[in-house]
């Protein structure tokens, strides 16, 4: 093909007078027929009719065209409908090009001369370059029959049942010993008051159990390559110094081990073994040994557990190891992290210690926490009055700019269970109370019902100062009363911080390996925020939960079934294709300097070694073309915008003739 | 009256952002100067500033680059790379003495069509007023090969 | 039928065009009310002025418009990032321009046209405080340029400080020299009073002589200036590297210039962050590694401290203006620091040594000491043992 010479057709279309109103097609007709190459020129009424596209098939065979335009709308509108017609004649669809006299010219003038010259011009564009199009092939791969989640939160576990359900393997992988996440950390749920274990645990159980989920607990991914539908992924399982297929979990080793750590999922309010399940519910249930808290690792001796550990389950020699995955499609749901509480240091944390977060008093609540649900201060009193503070690093540009969304519902969460289980006077300081969910705004009426005080003004700073007797041996929070007008001084027993959901702190790791972008705020950025949702702009890879942007658990939930249900209709549809127009290396001409690995978005490119130059894998490829802008040497052709055909459409509009 | 200089606009888009900015402007029939014509690129990131001079070179009296706002890329960042290629384009310019308001960057969304029109607008109207380009008395009196 | 106020947005857009266009960001939180340190002595609602401002309303009167001390604790804790004191110096101007701010501010700002300083002192006698210590005139041998603030050569509290500090100076050998007497106000007091077109003379006057005489560095010893030149005399045209006296002290106490070998003998230490110094400028360290390099000296902090540091009182032209003893923010501090143990306050800025030396007069302290830290650095190092 490459060697014929190029035989052009040009179809120019009225659109009723939506063209021909403004534009005089019969001189872009002539016109075009005095183009270089061009051998056959036409105009017509509809062009996207079938009688307008029987005109492309038939005048390609009898004129043995073999490049085809259409001066009609958009190539974003009816692109694909000219493809088809062209590839109907058996010509290769990218010898097809479109010339947008519509919206970039007959709707958007009104000096008939001026736009008839105009779209002659983008003809005479069109043409000079169909002279160097290309055919290119499209290309089709399977797809396979396996999903990835990343994270066994609620989103995780959720998005995991649904796909399992459907029939396909899950490979569920859980950085922590234990999967539930987040949502195993809190007491009740609002608006309901749900005990969150008893909803949440039922589902981890299923999660462990379903014959089509493997869990990979304790585990992360090291890297993931490939593309759509053929992911391989490299998973790091963490050592855990116990045969889970030996170990009964029956606990003895717990309650043997001598050495104890600061526990993270208890917030770091009590200790735990340094042999520990994350917390009793924990699923799996088979305890790990933390090597740096553990004794015999620092001095070979010890081994008490091991002393009591009937199955003899204790593996001393165990190490890390990498298994390999090969998937179809991933499901990111690494959920989010808060912000430390002492950036806003004006509220006294860890400084002042009956200034507690949120989710330290979600721990002190629980019958399984440090306290044993017992809402009392660092004393071990009962508070005669309770503070939660809102927007603690939320909706605050030194801080996180964003609303985290779920703080004024557990604030009012919280009010209520210490009104239910104190008799404490709780007070709310709020900017505004967002209360936009299902009985949401029913729950914060109750909470009125039930006196607990709301004070309109965001809290300015906690103190010990006392400046009043009353003030004495309590934390005074300072706060304009701004329906008021009136700045207060309230003395508390205890201060709840509402402090900000953020990203993980590792989320521009994880956005990497998995080639996802970020929103300015640091989640990980969905498609489209309203159409694509939990899609990224790497095919294949999903999104679900508070990893996107902070949720609450209604919410994280049905995104982790949205990411599901793409994710089946990928694994269900069985192949994909994937781009044609993508980059190519002239080998002869690369330096090997690597500079269009930096500006790929997509690490799409690649260096042979041997031949010291850079390699595109066309799958990774989507075609930007930003390499081939960036490339020194000229080695990288933009198929289909190639600098070729892009500099004879610059020619063809602005060179001067003769 | 003397006839009104009728500058050549060249617009290096994006197909995406600014390419649909531009079709939104025609659904909404939204009017604007006919001085400009459209070439479109993937993305912003694909425009080799050899493209901006070889318009120039060949008759154009300015180029409008534009792209996706930033952040907003539909792959991922190209036009973070558009963005940092362009000062060297002003550079290369000020070099062959060419006004800097000839070559603009903007950045347009796919829903910002008034943008769009008004952006063609501005751009031909600040073009008008510099007057042709005439690249070869520039690169001649420049010692420019 | 009764007055309806009603939104006057023209008035809403001066204040924006006044230097004040962040005032629409306001989201009415209170965070700004609620730390600001009035609020610890009497009402002070800073949101509400906010409020009037967005809306163009008045009612400045009853908001004690003239009470802010620019101390910038609630810009930095502002959700929204509104420019709080950009907004009241913007509104303080238009009420200025109008002729109806308060008249003891109407004195200093007359002083200040017409002597150059704000405490009425002959503008030909501004060296006078320094002539017994025959400090180098400045020449384009000079490396920096020493700018005395007003209160450091008219106050005569304030002058030991200024002396202090061209003691060390000499002796830690920096190669500076004095200007010549014809500098006037930074104009920093002068233009958050609402004074923004004697701030223009006075910039404008002090910008040609500095560039005149070839400045290109300044020692200040109040951190007013040091804001002042730092930050609002570039938009001006005048740039210059400023360095504030505690961190170029600091410093040359670590290369081992200046050796504070002498014992302190003033007890317990308490350090007050000026504001300038600190929420405006980020030197918080400074001070504190100098008072810690005194042998002997044992250092305090304020339960809030650095940038949780409560004003003083005196910035904002409130060092000119009256306030009731039971409201001054310095005798709070100084009760507190009577109450944690300490026998000095250090601090580094003349308006906080003058408002802690009066509030040491109203609370009858006579044996405790307020003191900047170049006077406590100067009696530490032997060469420049006091007189």
């Amino acid at each position: 093909m490459k060697n014929d010479d190029p035989r052009i057709g040009v179809f120019v279309c009225h659109c009723g007078t939506n063209i021909a109103g403004i534009v005089n097609v019969d001189s872009v007709a002539a016109a075009a027929r005095t183009m270089p190459f061009v051998v056959h020129a036409e105009e017509y009424k509809f062009m996207c009719s079938d009688p307008g596209q029987a005109l492309v098939r038939d005048a390609i065979l009898k004129h043995r065209l073999n490049r085809v335009i259409v001066a009609a709308c958009s190539p974003r509108m009816h692109e694909p409908t000219f493809r088809k017609a062209t590839a109907l004649a058996g010509l290769n669809p990218y010898l097809f090009e479109m010339a947008n006299i519509r919206e970039h010219c007959s709707w958007v003038h009104t000096d008939k001369v001026a736009a008839t010259e105009k779209a002659i011009d983008l003809v005479k564009s069109a043409v000079a370059k169909a002279r160097y199009l290309e055919p290119l092939e499209s290309r089709y791969v399977n797809v396979e029959p396996k999903v990835l989640i990343v994270g066994g939160g609620v989103a995780g576990i959720q998005a995991a049942l649904d796909i399992a359900n459907g029939g396909t393997k899950v490979v569920l992988v859980e950085r922590q010993q234990s999967i539930g996440g987040r949502m195993a950390q809190l007491d009740k749920t609002f608006p309901t008051l749900d005990c969150s274990a008893c909803i949440l645990t039922p589902k981890m159980v299923q999660a462990a159990q379903h014959p089509n989920i493997e869990l990979m607990t304790y585990s992360e991914i090291e890297e993931v390559k490939g593309y759509v539908g053929n992911f391989t992924v490299r998973i790091r399982r963490k050592a855990t110094f116990i045969d889970p297929k030996v170990c009964t979990a029956c606990g003895v080793c717990i309650d043997k081990c001598p050495w104890k750590a600061t526990s993270s999922f208890e917030e770091g309010l009590s200790k735990r073994k340094a042999v520990y399940r994350l917390f009793p519910q924990a699923v799996p249930g088979i305890p790990v040994v933390d090597k740096d808290a553990c004794k015999y690792f620092e001095n070979g001796k010890c081994k008490a557990c091991e002393k009591f550990c009937e199955p003899h389950a204790f593996r001393w020699d165990d190490q890390d190891k990498i298994v390999e995955e090969k998937v179809g499609a991933i499901i990111v749901a690494t959920g989010y992290d808060l912000i430390d509480p002492k950036l806003p240091s004006q509220y006294g944390y860890g400084k002042l210690k009956n200034v507690i977060t949120g989710i330290e008093f979600e721990r002190i609540n629980n019958a399984t926490g440090p306290t044993a649900g017992k809402i009392v201060t660092k004393e071990g009193k009962e508070p005669e009055s309770v503070a939660i503070l809102h927007c603690i690093g939320s909706r605050d540009r030194n801080h996180c700019e964003y609303c985290s969304r779920v703080c004024c519902m557990y604030a009012l969460k919280f009010a209520h269970l210490i009104k239910e289980k104190t008799k404490a006077t709780v007070y709310n300081f709020y900017i505004d109370m967002r209360c936009f969910g299902k009985g949401y705004e029913e729950f914060y009426h109750r909470l009125l019902e039930e006196g607990v005080k709301f004070i309109r003004g965001k809290a300015a700073y906690v103190t010990d100062q006392a400046l009043t007797d009353a003030e004495q041996g309590k934390l005074i929070i300072s706060a304009e009363a701004t329906t008021l007008g009136k700045t207060l001084r309230v003395p508390v027993d205890m201060v709840i911080l509402a402090n900000a959901m953020t990203p993980q702190k590792d989320a521009a790791d994880v956005a990497r390996k998995f080639g996802i972008g970020r929103s300015p705020d640091g989640f990980f950025l969905e498609k489209h925020p309203k159409l694509e949702p939990v899609s990224t702009a790497t095919d294949g890879v999903y999104l679900a939960g508070t990893c996107q942007g902070p949720k609450d658990i209604p919410d994280t939930v049905a995104q982790g079934a949205a990411a599901a249900s793409v994710a089946m209709s990928l694994i269900q549809r069985g192949t994909v294709e994937v781009e044609a127009a993508t980059a190519g290396v002239i080998d002869d001409l690369c330096s090997g300097c690597k500079i269009c690995q930096d500006v790929c978005p997509y690490s799409a490119i690649g260096y042979e070694v041997d031949k010291r130059i850079a390699e595109i894998n066309a799958s990774l490829c989507k075609g930007c073309g930003t390499c081939a802008a960036t490339c020194p040497s000229s080695a990288i052709v933009a198929k289909h915008f190639n600098d070729q055909q892009i500099l004879a459409q610059i020619h063809a509009l602005y060179a001067q003739e003769g | 009256m003397a006839e009104q200089f009728e500058p050549k606009i060249a617009v290096l888009c994006c197909n995406w952002c600014t390419y649909a900015g531009a079709d939104l402007a025609g659904t909404s029939r939204m009017k604007y100067a006919p001085n400009v014509r459209l070439i479109r690129t993937m993305c912003s990131g694909r425009i080799d500033p050899s493209f901006v001079m070889t318009a120039l070179k060949d008759g154009a009296d300015g180029v409008l680059i534009a792209g996706c706002h930033p952040a907003d890329c539909h792959y991922i960042n190209g036009n973070h790379k558009t963005m940092r290629r362009f000062p060297v384009l002003h550079t290369m310019l000020a070099q062959f003495g060419i006004e800097r308001d000839r070559v603009r960057l903007e950045w347009i969304s796919a829903s910002e069509g008034d943008r769009f029109v008004e952006v063609a607008n501005e751009m031909t109207e600040t073009v008008r007023k510099l007057g042709p380009l005439d690249w070869k008395s520039r690169t001649a009196a420049g010692n420019v090969a | 039928m009764r007055d309806f106020p009603s939104p006057l947005i023209e008035v809403s857009e001066m204040i924006a065009d006044s230097g004040g266009s962040s005032l629409d960001l306001c989201y009415q939180c209170g965070t700004c009310s609620g730390t600001c340190p009035w609020n610890l002595v009497r009402d002070f609602r800073v949101r509400n002025i906010i409020s009037l401002a967005q809306l163009g309303l008045e009612g400045y009167e009853g908001e004690d418009l003239w009470l802010c001390a620019t101390c910038n604790a609630c810009v930095d804790r502002c959700p929204r990032g509104v420019e709080i004191v950009d907004v009241i110096r913007s509104v303080r101007t238009i009420i200025t321009q109008a002729g109806t701010s308060p008249k003891t501010l109407g004195a200093v700002l007359g002083s200040v046209k017409a002597n150059g300083n704000p405490w009425s002192g002959d503008s030909n006698a501004r060296l006078a405080w320094a002539e017994a210590l025959q400090a180098r005139p400045f020449t384009e041998r000079s490396e920096y340029a020493f700018f005395a603030c007003c209160t450091q050569a008219y106050d005569a509290r304030n002058v030991k400080v200024g002396r202090a500090a061209l003691k060390l100076l000499k002796a830690a050998g920096v190669n500076f020299g004095m200007l010549d007497g014809a500098e006037k106000c930074c104009g920093d007091a002068v233009r958050k009073a609402g004074g923004q077109e004697l701030f223009d003379e006075l910039s404008d006057s002090n910008i040609e002589m500095l560039d005149a005489k070839g400045v290109k560095k300044m020692i200040v010893g109040s951190p007013h200036c040091l804001n002042t030149f730092a930050k609002e005399y570039p938009d001006k045209g005048g740039r210059y590297e400023v360095v504030h006296m505690a961190s170029l002290l600091a410093e040359l106490i670590k290369s081992r210039k200046l050796r504070p070998t002498r014992t302190f003998d003033g007890g317990k230490v308490v350090y007050h962050d000026p504001c300038y110094l600190g929420r405006q400028n980020q030197v918080y360290d400074a001070p504190r590694e100098l008072l810690k390099a005194v042998p002997g000296l044992e250092l305090l902090e304020f339960a809030r401290n650095r940038q949780d540091s409560v004003c003083c009182g005196g910035g904002g032209g409130r060092l000119w203006m009256e306030t009731p003893i039971e409201e001054r923010l310095a005798v709070l501090k100084l009760k507190e620091a009577v109450k944690m143990g300490a026998t000095t306050l250090a601090t580094a800025c003349p308006y906080c040594v003058s408002m802690f030396e009066d509030a040491k007069t109203a609370l009858d302290l006579d044996s405790f000491r307020v003191a900047d830290v170049t006077e406590i650095i100067a009696d530490a190092v032997e060469e420049v043992r006091p007189s």
